[in-house]
């Protein structure tokens, strides 16, 4: 298979054909990948084919797999095991809080950056989130400067909290179950000191959420009351 | 077959990717649903085995769910995409098994059990008219002599090596080779005229 002969164009086309048909040998299949991997020409010469001959794949009927194939495939990806068995634990329904996302963002700069905690850098190096309900309104505003360890979470329009109750706050790390971060003292303005600075400990955090706990917080480390409200972490620099 | 519009279903797996790329699980389990049957029926055709079939499925459904947002051709024909995947990867599997199996016989080896498709699948060339949904491409496979179609439907849709052609149809090694070469020219130069264009 010299391919650098000067008919090479040819033979090239015909074997990129060929690869693309399924009836290349298994040797003469495996050395075209290989080069494929480093020559354009050789790879292009394949894509060609492959586009070319790919509507033909439609003719084929549809074969249903083994329901297994689906559950495995899940366990290996932890996903939830059985689809639409129970609902996806409130923190996987990514639609809850990116729906949400641009409502909040669209109302932080309607609320008026002025509504954030003062911080030393100033609002245009804070890390902001607004938090709301199924309503989209915002109850809660959590900020913090860059280089600060103090998030101030600031009561816009909360529900009222029981007195045996208390809001707990959380972090929603991209593919893993959230992370506490304290309940949420009483009061208009609230602070919570984070493990690090923001850059650090929202590192893989694009929300925040707030669940309603008994008094005291979840013993479980995960929220066992219902999240009242989520918000995306926007990052204002 | 289809039961959306092509272009409307591209649409929508399209739209799901970009959603599994931000980890959506629901648009996984839709796209998984709307596409695992059409890429098994792919692969079990090629591979004849239902476990290795399926293990085709999950390396590709994996890749699917952690690269999603990575792959450019992936977006205007998601399903396209997909399949020449899962073809490649059956492929790969189909001949390398073949090396393992076959010290390299001559062709016209009499011993080697003819590839049986099950009797109640549509024939390979059924399928090749149906896969011609579009209407050029159904002509350009039309112009094709049966022995020609015959040899690529079989080939496409069960990856049948030229030596295996050979033995199915009960034909010479080099006729068949030349109705694979001959086929495949005829079919470029009729789909490049309709349009089907080059790669990107």
């Amino acid at each position: 298979m010299n391919l650098s002969r000067p008919d090479r164009p040819q033979r090239l086309d015909l074997l990129a054909a060929q690869y693309a048909l399924g009836t290349l040998p298994a040797r003469a299949r495996m050395r075209l990948a290989r080069m494929a991997q480093t020559d354009t020409v050789v790879a292009g010469a394949i894509r060609s084919w492959e586009q070319r001959l790919s509507p033909l794949a439609e003719g084929g009927p549809p074969i249903t797999p083994s329901p297994r194939l689906w559950k495995v495939i899940a366990l290996r990806l932890g996903l939830e095991p059985v689809r639409a068995a129970a609902p996806a634990p409130w923190w996987n329904r990514v639609a809850l809080w990116r729906g949400l996302a641009l409502a909040g963002f669209v109302a932080a700069f309607a609320l008026g950056i002025t509504l954030l905690a003062p911080t030393p850098q100033g609002p245009e190096q804070a890390i902001v989130a607004v938090l709301a309900g199924q309503d989209a309104k915002p109850a809660l505003i959590a900020s913090i400067g860059r280089a600060d360890r103090i998030l101030t979470v600031k009561a816009v329009d909360a529900a009222v909290v029981p007195p045996d109750k208390v809001l707990q706050l959380w972090m929603l790390p991209n593919g893993q179950p959230p992370r506490s971060l304290g309940v949420l003292p009483r009061g208009a303005v609230a602070r919570i000191t984070l493990p690090n600075v923001p850059e650090i400990a929202f590192a893989n955090v694009p929300a925040l959420a707030v669940s309603l706990e008994a008094a005291g917080g979840s013993t479980t480390g995960a929220p066992q009351g219902p999240v009242l409200y989520s918000g995306k972490l926007e990052r204002m620099y | 077959m289809a039961v959306a519009p092509p272009a409307e279903k591209s649409l929508r797996l399209a739209t799901l990717l970009s959603r599994i790329a931000l980890g959506d699980q629901a648009a996984f389990g839709e796209f998984y649903e709307k596409t695992s049957s059409h890429l098994y029926g792919v692969a079990l055709r090629i591979l004849r085995d239902p476990s290795a079939a399926e293990e085709i499925l999950q390396e590709a459904y994996v890749n699917v769910w952690h690269h999603a947002g990575s792959y450019e051709a992936a977006k205007s024909q998601p399903l396209t995409w997909l399949t020449t995947i899962v073809r490649n990867r059956c492929l790969d599997q189909l001949r390398r098994r073949e090396l393992d199996t076959v010290t390299l016989s001559n062709d016209d080896d009499d011993d080697a059990p003819a590839y049986d498709p099950p009797s109640d699948a549509p024939s390979p060339a059924t399928m090749l008219m149906a896969g011609a949904e579009a209407r050029s491409v159904r002509d350009c496979v039309d112009t094709l002599d049966a022995g020609p179609k015959q040899a690529i439907a079989l080939a496409f849709y069960h990856g049948l090596s030229h030596s295996e052609l050979a033995l199915q149809l009960r034909e010479p090694l080099g006729t068949v080779k030349s109705w694979v070469r001959r086929g495949l020219e005829k079919l470029k130069t009729c789909l490049d005229r309709a349009g089907y264009a080059r790669s990107e």
